[in-house]
Formats: C-alpha cells, sequence, structure tokens
C-alpha cells in the first residue's frame, strides 16, 4: 500500500519534531541548519530518505527523482554503520574503512548527529507542567527507583540463572572443565595423528617387503 | 432561448447553467469554510493528510522553487511548502472563494508562516500569471468544482515552467466493487448527517458526495491531462481508489 511508509515517515517526523521542541539546544543548532537537505541512502534495507531542516524541526521525505545535485550533502550507508554513526562512533574511521560514504558537504551530517544525539529532554520538567512539581518529582523518583530496581534485578537473574546451569542442575559444562575437556581432545586428536602416521609407515614398509 | 442559454454543466446531479456553477460552489464554500478543517479530519478519519503528504512527496520542490497551491483552501499544503521552498523560494496560495482564503491566510499567519507566501483570489481556469512561471502547481479536491475542468487544466500547463510538475489530488472511483458500495453508502447516508450535526450544513455534504461521483474517473482524467500538454502522465491510486493523485509533467 503506497500509503502505509508514507504513515510510518510522518510518525517519525512529528515525533522527532515533538522532541527537538523540547530540548533547549535545538533550536540554535536548527537555526544554523535551516534550509540545508540532505539525501540518506540505506542498502540494506533499500530506503531513501530526504531530511529538509527548518528553523523548527527536520521534514522527513521520500524523495521522487530528484538528482543528487539537489541536495548539500549525500550519505550511503547501510543500517549497521547508520547505527554505529548514531552511537557516536568517529565519522573518519567509518568513512576510511569504506562502511560509510558521504558526498558534498560532510559537517552537515556531523551537525545533523549533534542534533540527534545531543538530545537533552527535560522531561521532569514538562511532567511538572501538566502534573505539578511535587508530583511529578514524586512520579519521576519512581520511575528512576524502578529503573534501578530492574537493572539490580536483571543482573541478579542473570546470576541465578547461570548458577543454575552450571552447578546445580549441571545441564552446561562450567569454564573450567571445559578447558579440561578441550585440553583432553587436544591430546586425543595428536595421539591419533601419531598413530595414524605409524599405521602408514608399517604399510609403507610391508608392501616394500612384499615387492622384495 | 439562445444555443448560449441551453450550455448546462452539473452540480452534483444536478443540471445547472454554466455561469451558475461557480456561484453555486462558491456558496458551498462560504457555507462550510469555518468548519472545513474538522470536517476533514472526520469525513476522512484524519486520511487526507496522509493524502496530502504523499502530494509532497511527489511534488519534488526543492528551496528556491516557487509553487502555486490552486484551491488551496485553508493551507494544509502551503504551509509544508513554504518551508521546503525556503525564503528564495515563494508559494501562491490561489484560491477561488474568498472565505476559504481569508480563513487559509489567517490560519497561515497564526502559524507563523509567512514571507515567501502570497495570497491570490482566482479562477483556475483563467490564471492570472505570465506564462513559464511555475516549478510545480498543486491541486488537491478542486478540480472537482471547476466549471471547466479541461479549460482550468490548459491554464495549468500554460503557467507551469517547462519541466515542471502540476499535480492533481482528487477523488476518483474505487476499483472493488465492495468498497464501492461500502463507500456508497457511507457518502450519501452518514456524510450528509455528520455535515448536519458538526457544520450545520447537510446539503453541502450531499453535493461533496455528489459531485465526487459526477467527476471524472483515474483514466478520464489521465486523457484530458494529456490533452491540456502534460506529458508523463501517472496516476497512484490511494485508500483503494478512493482518491487518485495524477502528475504530469510539462516538457
Amino acid at each position: 500500500m503506497a500509503l502505509t511508509p508514507t504513515l510510518l515517515l510522518g510518525g517519525l517526523e512529528r515525533g522527532l519534531n515533538a522532541l527537538l521542541a523540547r530540548d533547549p539546544a535545538a533550536p540554535g543548532r536548527l537555526a544554523r541548519l535551516a534550509g540545508q537537505r540532505i539525501l540518506l541512502r540505506l542498502e540494506r534495507p533499500a530506503l531513501t530518505l530526504a531530511m529538509a531542516f527548518h528553523p523548527q524541526g527536520i521534514d522527513l521525505l521520500r524523495p521522487d527523482d530528484e538528482p543528487e545535485t539537489a541536495f548539500d550533502a549525500v550519505v550511503e550507508a547501510d543500517a549497521e554503520t547508520l547505527g554505529e554513526l548514531l552511537g557516536g562512533a568517529p565519522l573518519e574511521r567509518l568513512m576510511f574503512q569504506g562502511k560509510l560514504a558521504v558526498r558534498g558537504r560532510i559537517h552537515l551530517l556531523e551537525a545533523t548527529r549533534d542534533l540527534l544525539m545531543d538530545l537533552d529532554l527535560d522531561w521532569e520538567g514538562e511532567l511538572a507542567r501538566w502534573l505539578g512539581d511535587v508530583p511529578a518529582h514524586s512520579l519521576a523518583e519512581g520511575v528512576r527507583h524502578l529503573g534501578r530496581w530492574g537493572l539490580r534485578t536483571r543482573q541478579e537473574l542473570c546470576a541465578d540463572v547461570a548458577e543454575y546451569v552450571f552447578e546445580e542442575a549441571r545441564l552446561l559444562p562450567g569454564r573450567h572443565q571445559f578447558e579440561g575437556l578441550r585440553d583432553h581432545l587436544t591430546e586425543l586428536e595428536v595421539a591419533t595423528d601419531r598413530l595414524e602416521a605409524r599405521l602408514a609407515r608399517l604399510r609403507r614398509r610391508l608392501e616394500r617387503g612384499g615387492d622384495a | 432561448m439562445t444555443s448560449s442559454d441551453k450550455r448546462t454543466t452539473h452540480f452534483g446531479y444536478q443540471d445547472v447553467p454554466v455561469e451558475e456553477k461557480a456561484a453555486r460552489v462558491a456558496d458551498v464554500f462560504h457555507s462550510v469554510a469555518a468548519r472545513y478543517d474538522v470536517m476533514n479530519d472526520l469525513m476522512s478519519f484524519g486520511i487526507h493528510r496522509l493524502w496530502k503528504r504523499l502530494t509532497i512527496e511527489r511534488a519534488g520542490v526543492r528551496p528556491g522553487h516557487s509553487v502555486l497551491d490552486i484551491a488551496g483552501g485553508t493551507g494544509d499544503l502551503t504551509a509544508k511548502f513554504s518551508r521546503l521552498v525556503g525564503p528564495r523560494g515563494r508559494v501562491v496560495l490561489a484560491d477561488i472563494n474568498e472565505s476559504m482564503l481569508r480563513v487559509g491566510r489567517d490560519k497561515l499567519l497564526d502559524r507563523g508562516v509567512g514571507g515567501n507566501v502570497e495570497y491570490v483570489q482566482a479562477n483556475a481556469e483563467t490564471l492570472p500569471f505570465p506564462d513559464n512561471t511555475f516549478d510545480c502547481i498543486t491541486i488537491a479536491f478542486g478540480l472537482r468544482n471547476v466549471t471547466d475542468k479541461d479549460a482550468a487544466l490548459r491554464s495549468m500547463a500554460r503557467v507551469l515552467k517547462p519541466g515542471g510538475r502540476l499535480l492533481v489530488l482528487e477523488f476518483s472511483k474505487p476499483g472493488n466493487p465492495l468498497l464501492n458500495r461500502a463507500y456508497d453508502d457511507y457518502s450519501f447516508h452518514l456524510l450528509p448527517r455528520m455535515g448536519q450535526l458538526v457544520a450545520g450544513d447537510a446539503d453541502s455534504y450531499r453535493y461533496l458526495a455528489e459531485s465526487i461521483r459526477m467527476h471524472p474517473d483515474q483514466e478520464t482524467l489521465k486523457g484530458m491531462m494529456q490533452a491540456a500538454g502534460l506529458e508523463r502522465v501517472e496516476y497512484t491510486n490511494l485508500t483503494g481508489g478512493i482518491v487518485a493523485l495524477h502528475r504530469g509533467i510539462k516538457l
């Protein structure tokens, strides 16, 4: 259906612009970028996306047979590289590795990454506007507490599962046992090779004896 | 009676004298202008925003372009075009109806859209612009109400620059008979009631449903655009063909 990508892109654009509107540093950065356009071409999944900056945010569009020269920068990458880029990997390293191709104004890509990655949302302040200061703070404290509890629970769960699997149920060998087994297997392999060589020598001797 | 007295055109399912259609359409839009946006969202369940978004994507507008948004109504397309063409470009919002143009201008000014937007009250059949003026022309849900559609398409082709694009977003004919039936029930029974409830005007919305049925289907409109001198005319059916987006290029 022709409208599904349009719907997804529209939703993404709305979400992104709503986030940018909450970031106190975004207006200055957007003002510097306003009027510029980046063409983003992903190889896998095949996707072409035009990003047009304006003082209030970003317009995301699927470009329609527009020439590359109509854009200020053209970026070609695969989804994995894009993830690395957004994760903070240096632009130069990705370009030298041949994973990322940028034509046009390279600094635009850096500015875009800064804009999206340095989003500093004052979500507690936003909650306070709706709920009032004290309830918003209690709620935020609750969410932070829940986050810490979640992290601790996850670590404990991992440790418990590991202990059960390795020590109690003995479903999997521990690291030491595993390494011991590997050493024995290597020894066996070497002994088998030696035996094979010895048999081959005996066979050669028998053949020579038969000929004589 | 002279022969010109006998020339009639359709106004919904009625036949009216050619000279009267524009005035009657104007009455419809004077009546609905204030509630136009709310009704659009209600009637289309909000999908009209996606149809318009796709139109903008297909328009290929970039900084510095001149865009004409005919029958731009309350300025949905103009607002986005104004951002895309930037301070070096310009967008002209044209509508034949004064009420709609006023609502559109107020809305855009309230949203801080200005500087590169101009407002023109104009008839699409005789556009008051020099030849080869615009890089892109859009007419969204407006062609249906024009008395002489062929003249309007010719006039648009005239003011379009060579290489420029004309995009026509308009109601069309659904391909699936089941969908067609549900759509008929919806537009002839539910739509006038919604119009009565929200905008206090059932007749205008009855006209809307009737005028959609009288509008040429996808292939006919494509032929009309080609006859007006546009090339590489193609169309995309949206939401099962309830709406179609036609695009032609002036070469």
